[in-house]
């Protein structure tokens, strides 16, 4: 501390004006701590500030799905819940996002009224183009996820990974990572998450909460290396 | 919901020496399976990745009395003792792991960060290090398979017999209910092609399977056995000279009669 | 108050502690490990639904049924087809490399026209009308007998079109390769008038003896030639390999007999030595279905005595003795020949004598013996329309069935007088794999106007005129005629996996249309709308189970009373054919190695196949050369030492491989190297064996049968 002091008189005395100021300082024990106090609150503050709202809002940038979708109202018409479009194929993969021949056959012409529903006739029907939708739950592509595992051996509800969307009247935007390319709905939507807090199941959906959900529900524990389920299970 | 647990697998090969023609099929079909990369040259065979290679063994006899014998490669999915197969157990980032489940040593590219112990310590070759970022001529991407990742410069990369056609098949089997999978259900892509017929693969644990009574063949023998890799790749060759290049024996010791530590 | 260094220290602890406390470090961390295993820069292959659709291949004669895996609309593999006749799901190295053919940077992607030496895209229509041009000149000139084609088979509806299209257009000039199956038919040809296909029963012989055929190294059908194999070896059935190599063949043979090079025909006849002096021989299917055999037999029990034959073949007597014995007394034994992979006819003299121990065992149309069987014959189109110009045209050269032989078309550009004005290639790379191929593609190169219909830049395409790119495979229709020493003739069909990637157009389209603008006679000889409907009617009520299968048997099965007449034929001093050059000058003999890990034919090796050869074969861009150590010693050659091997058709600098599978001046080096075409995983790499090799008549049948020629080898 004393030697701190004494350069600091040096390079006062080089700085008169300021010297009063120090002297001042020196003497007032308690207004040197509220002002270091006060620094430090606001440095914790700020970058707190930074870190839990400003960070977040610069990591994740947003795009605009192409056309808008309500899933709750194509959920009326409908007999089969999800998988009357999201169904599984034949051999067992799942079919995930509609092509546009399954949309064909009701979309020919236009149906209701809706800008949206015009815009995919226009565009998308009569030109045979395929949507290009943005997947909120598209994982990385070393992860092999089986939906036929999941949904008819272990007898899990959509809702459980993708949240409530199939009662959704429109479709929110699509959020990225920046630095890492993958959809917020991967990576924790809430803030919370990063803390490793989940409200709900289908709050995130990384390795870790694919792990931890694998240990709790089969306890399986084949690898090796980690006591947790093997690596290729969900890895290719 | 805790669910049942799948029964407990070993699969493995057997590879029949005396109908393998070396016609390099299972090498293609590897290749063309799990989206193994190619370079303009070749011929550098140390730094060709070939996740199965078929190698020529010869008698070392003078003219007329040579004899070859053709032996497939692949990664012999070491269970060493309790799965701490030589790899698995060297690998600092966990890129490689034994599933106790099926017996498959995995790898798993993203994870690896190319520090190549595993190399090493594997003592069959049968691992190999990305030196190049994979290149495909321009339009030959198509031909890529989505049920394999591609890799990268700077990773190792070795067979998994096939895991991916494990993963498709047991997704085809849950659709029907079902856990387990028949034999034929899951093939790798070397035994599905080899005109020869001479690769077996299944589960050397269960009855039903091919393999299970062939590894009991009496012309069977696995490689450098005696080093402990507990190795679940079984050969089958008639001729003596072949399996005793299976393993650095001493002279005086008769071929095949290794003493497994385990 | 004064705000000073301790006041920002502060401020710092303040803000590393408020950062430590919120997600931004740990996250920063978390993704940027994320995005370190991002790598945009390799491709990630886009998910789809699965699908399986059945064809035939075609990239050899074998004929293999396949099964392609689709990803959507993308062709990611392709496996053997398991329910066919011909591989039941078994497939090569060459089969499985097919998507990197159909997505290759070989592909001609649109019609070329060379200007000033350099290929520019022109359209379908332009390329079109400059053929009609030239070929209704060619025609009010008279010089209608001046065009010519080449195919890649005689078979076939595409071949058969364009066949059709020069007789009607008033030609003769149709070429294509021979193999071992022409000298099977010429040797019957020889005896009487029909022609003749071998079909061979392997997989129900008890025996097997080879004389050269490369059975697992791609002879016949390649894949079913080693599934016969490994059947053999479950049934324990004895192969015996006749060779002066250790080929994969020999290696895995049960016994290797590494015989002077040239003499299996001697040899043969030593076997029928030892069946005729032990009467081990059937004397009532020699009396009801062959001629001359008291006097054949009277000459070879006079003239091929084991230590005598022994002596030409090193073989010693008591071998030749032994296995003489075991071919006359197993049952169902059979004889093959045909060195490697069969493509190189083989002399009719070494035919006869090979055949005789089949006729001897009386094993002709019998189970697990050798099967005649007639041309495949399955299309039927309406009569060839011929004009007073194709006529005096066909007249101009006489017509030979089924072609001319391809060894002699150079022959037929430079010796002749009217020479050859424009050409046709489909299916078929001759500037590849014309032996002597320098002087071939001199000949080439005199031809006014080439025309290439390849899919790919080969050798040929890329030295003709014009290039009217072929559908891939992959991309058409077609009917593929299998004969290959199948026991049964079989027609593989081919269709479309995927839509054309490029602007090309089915060869057989094309043909119809150039008729079509010819007008007149020749447009009357195509009376079908496109090509699908040519093939279509062409097939008749046969279309149906063709499409349903995927494959069409034509199940003619001979009758053991129809055996065709053998006549035994005494063969001449020595049944050999003798090798190019001075054996005083070039002491060592060159013979090809052929192997299934490359692709000698028509199709360059694509890289996948190109990845599966050794580097004692190849090492970066040179050729290695097999040679015995004891060889190379006397030739002071030391191992990867380069040297300079020379034959009578030319020399290339070459590395030195030891091998102890090769007997004594005797040096081998496979086909299927040294491309000159194609892409860089392909070009430039290695020597072609057709270059230092060139065509040696048989003086019976014309066929090409040069199975080696003399060589030196000199330090570089």
């Amino acid at each position: 501390m004393s030697i701190v002091d004494e350069k600091a008189k040096e390079v006062d005395a080089a700085d008169s004006p300021a010297e009063s100021h120090c002297a001042t300082s020196v003497d007032d024990g308690n207004g040197i701590a509220g002002l270091t106090i006060l620094f430090f609150i606001v440095g914790f503050t700020a970058s707190l500030f930074v870190g839990w709202i400003v960070f977040p809002k610069l990591l994740y940038s947003e795009k605009q799905q192409p056309i808008d979708f309500n899933h709750a109202m194509h959920m009326e018409l409908v007999d089969n819940g999800c998988e009357s479009c999201h169904f599984f194929r034949t051999d067992g993969t799942y079919s995930g996002v509609p092509k546009l021949a399954q949309c064909i056959d009701c979309h020919q012409e236009v149906q209701g009224d809706s800008e949206h529903e015009a815009v995919f006739v226009e565009e998308y029907v009569s030109k045979g183009r395929e949507v290009p939708w943005l997947i909120y739950s598209r994982q990385p592509d070393c992860v092999f996820f089986s939906h036929a595992a999941h949904v008819q051996l272990a007898k899990m509800d959509c809702v459980t990974c993708h949240g409530h969307i199939g009662e959704s009247t429109s479709l929110k935007p699509y959020e990225y990572n920046r630095i890492t390319g993958y959809s917020r709905d991967i990576w924790g939507k809430e803030l919370k998450n990063y803390l490793g807090l989940k409200t709900n199941t289908y709050d995130r959906m990384k390795m870790n909460d694919c792990a931890y959900c694998h240990l709790e529900e089969t306890g399986r524990k084949s690898s090796v290396s980690t006591e947790k389920d093997g690596c290729f299970v969900c890895h290719k | 919901m805790t669910q049942e647990h799948r029964k407990e697998k070993k699969y493995g090969m057997v590879i029949d020496l005396d109908k393998c023609t070396g016609c390099g099929a299972c090498m293609v079909a590897c290749m063309a399976e799990n989206n193994v990369p190619f370079k303009k040259d070749e011929t550098d065979k140390l730094k060709s990745i070939t996740w199965i290679r078929v190698y020529k063994l010869t008698n070392g006899k003078p003219y007329p009395n040579e004899e070859i014998c053709y032996l497939p490669r692949p990664c012999m999915h070491c269970e060493g003792h309790n799965g701490h197969s030589p790899c698995v157990t060297v690998c600092p980032a966990i890129a490689t792991d034994y599933d106790r489940e099926t017996g498959i040593v995995s790898q798993i590219p993203t994870r690896c960060f190319g520090c190549r112990y595993c190399m090493g310590a594997c003592p069959y070759h049968a691992r190999y290090f990305n030196w190049w970022d994979p290149v495909w001529p321009e339009g030959m991407e198509k031909s890529l398979s989505p049920n394999v990742s591609v890799r990268m410069r700077g990773v190792v990369e070795k067979c998994t017999f096939c895991f991916h056609r494990y993963q498709l098949a047991s997704e085809k089997a849950a659709l029907d209910g079902r856990r387990e999978l028949k034999e034929e259900e899951y093939q790798t892509s070397c035994t599905q092609a080899c005109p020869a017929g001479a690769i077996t693969f299944g589960d050397l644990l269960n009855k039903e399977h091919a393999v299970y009574h062939l590894k009991k063949d009496h012309r069977a023998f696995r490689l450098l056995e005696r080093l402990g890799t507990n190795p679940k790749v079984y050969y089958l060759s008639s001729r003596e000279w072949v399996r005793r290049s299976g393993d650095n024996y001493h002279p005086d010791e008769k071929t095949g009669e290794i003493i497994s530590h385990h | 108050m004064k705000i000073d260094r301790r006041c920002f220290l502060s401020l710092g602890i303040g803000v590393a502690a408020g950062t430590a406390l919120s997600p931004l470090p740990w996250k920063a961390m978390d993704d940027s490990s994320i995005w370190s295993q991002n790598w945009p820069w390799t491709p990630v292959p886009p998910d789809g639904e699965i699908t399986y659709t059945d064809s035939t291949c075609t990239l050899c004669p074998g004929g293999c049924g396949i099964t392609i895996r689709k990803i959507d609309h993308r062709v990611v593999k392709i496996e053997g087809r398991k329910d066919h006749p011909v591989n039941h799901g078994g497939i090569c190295v060459l089969g499985l490399s097919g998507p990197q053919l159909l997505y290759g940077p070989t592909r001609v992607q649109s019609p070329m026209k060379k200007i000033n030496g350099t290929f520019r895209k022109i359209s379908w229509n332009q390329a079109l009308a400059e053929i009609t041009e030239k070929l209704t000149t060619l025609r009010a000139e008279g010089r209608s007998h001046t065009v010519a084609g080449i195919a890649g088979s005689s078979r076939g509806t595409v071949s058969g079109l364009l066949q059709r299209f020069l007789t009607a257009f008033g030609s003769s000039h149709f070429y294509s390769p021979s193999s071992m199956e022409d000298s099977f038919s010429q040797t019957h040809i020889q005896h009487q008038d029909k022609k003749t296909i071998p079909g061979y029963d392997l997989e129900n012989s008890n025996y097997i003896l080879s004389f050269g055929a490369g059975i697992i190294d791609g002879w016949g059908s390649p894949v079913r030639m080693i599934q016969a194999n490994s059947a053999w070896k479950t049934k324990k059935i004895k192969l015996v390999q006749v060779e002066p190599m250790l080929s994969s063949t020999a290696a895995k043979s049960d016994q290797w007999l590494p015989s002077n090079p040239g003499t299996e025909a001697v040899l043969a006849l030593g076997f029928a030595y030892v069946i005729l002096r032990e009467s081990l021989y059937d004397p009532k299917a020699i009396d009801d279905h062959s001629d001359g055999f008291k006097a054949w037999g009277a000459h070879i029990l006079n003239n091929y005595h084991p230590d005598k034959v022994a002596e030409v073949t090193g073989i010693d007597s008591q071998t030749i003795i032994t296995i003489g014995r075991e071919f006359g007394r197993a049952g169902k034994p059979v004889a093959i020949c045909g060195r490697g992979q069969g493509r190189t006819p083989v002399s009719v003299a070494e035919m006869n004598a090979v055949h005789a121990l089949n006729v001897l065992v009386g094993n002709i149309n019998k189970t697990g013996g050798v099967f005649t069987l007639p041309e495949p014959d399955y299309i039927s189109w309406p009569e060839i329309v011929l004009d007073a110009t194709a006529d005096s045209g066909l007249r101009a050269r006489p017509i030979s069935m089924g072609g001319e032989w391809l060894h002699r078309f150079p022959n037929a550009v430079t010796g002749n007088e009217d020479g050859i004005n424009f050409l046709f290639v489909a299916n078929a790379n001759p500037c590849y794999t014309l032996t002597d191929t320098k002087e071939a593609i001199k000949a080439f190169q005199k031809i006014p106007f080439k025309v290439s219909f390849s899919s790919y830049m080969d050798e040929t395409a890329k030295l003709s005129d014009l290039i009217l790119p072929n559908h891939t495979y992959l991309e058409r229709y077609e009917d593929i005629p299998v004969a290959s020493g199948l026991r049964n003739h079989l027609v593989g069909l081919i269709k479309p996996v995927v839509d054309p990637l490029f602007q090309t157009r089915h060869t057989g389209d094309v043909i119809i249309t150039m008729a079509k603008s010819l007008k007149g006679s020749i447009e009357a000889s195509f009376p079908w709308k496109d090509y699908s409907e040519c093939l279509k009617t062409g097939l008749g009520r046969n279309w149906n189970a063709f499409t349903d299968k995927g494959y069409l048997e034509l199940n003619y099965i001979p009758e053991f009373e129809e055996v065709p007449r053998f006549a035994f034929q005494v063969p001449s001093e020595i049944p050999q054919i003798p090798l190019e050059g001075d054996e005083s000058k070039m002491g060592l003999i060159l013979i090809p190695g052929d192997s299934l890990r490359l692709s000698s034919g028509d199709i360059g090796s694509p890289p996948f196949v190109m990845k599966t050869v050794p580097d004692t074969v190849l090492k970066n861009n040179d050729s290695l050369v097999q040679i015995n150590p004891k060889t190379a010693e006397k030739l002071g050659l030391k191992k990867n030492g380069y040297a300079v091997l020379k034959t009578p058709r030319g020399e290339k600098k070459v590395k030195i491989s030891l091998s102890q599978g090769i007997g004594e001046n005797v040096i081998s080096f496979p086909r299927g190297l040294g491309h000159t075409a194609y892409d860089d995983y392909l070009s430039g790499k290695g020597v072609n064996f057709n270059e230092l090799i060139g065509p040696v008549e048989d003086p019976v049948s014309g066929l090409d049968v040069a199975w080696g020629i003399r060589a030196s080898l000199t330090k570089a």
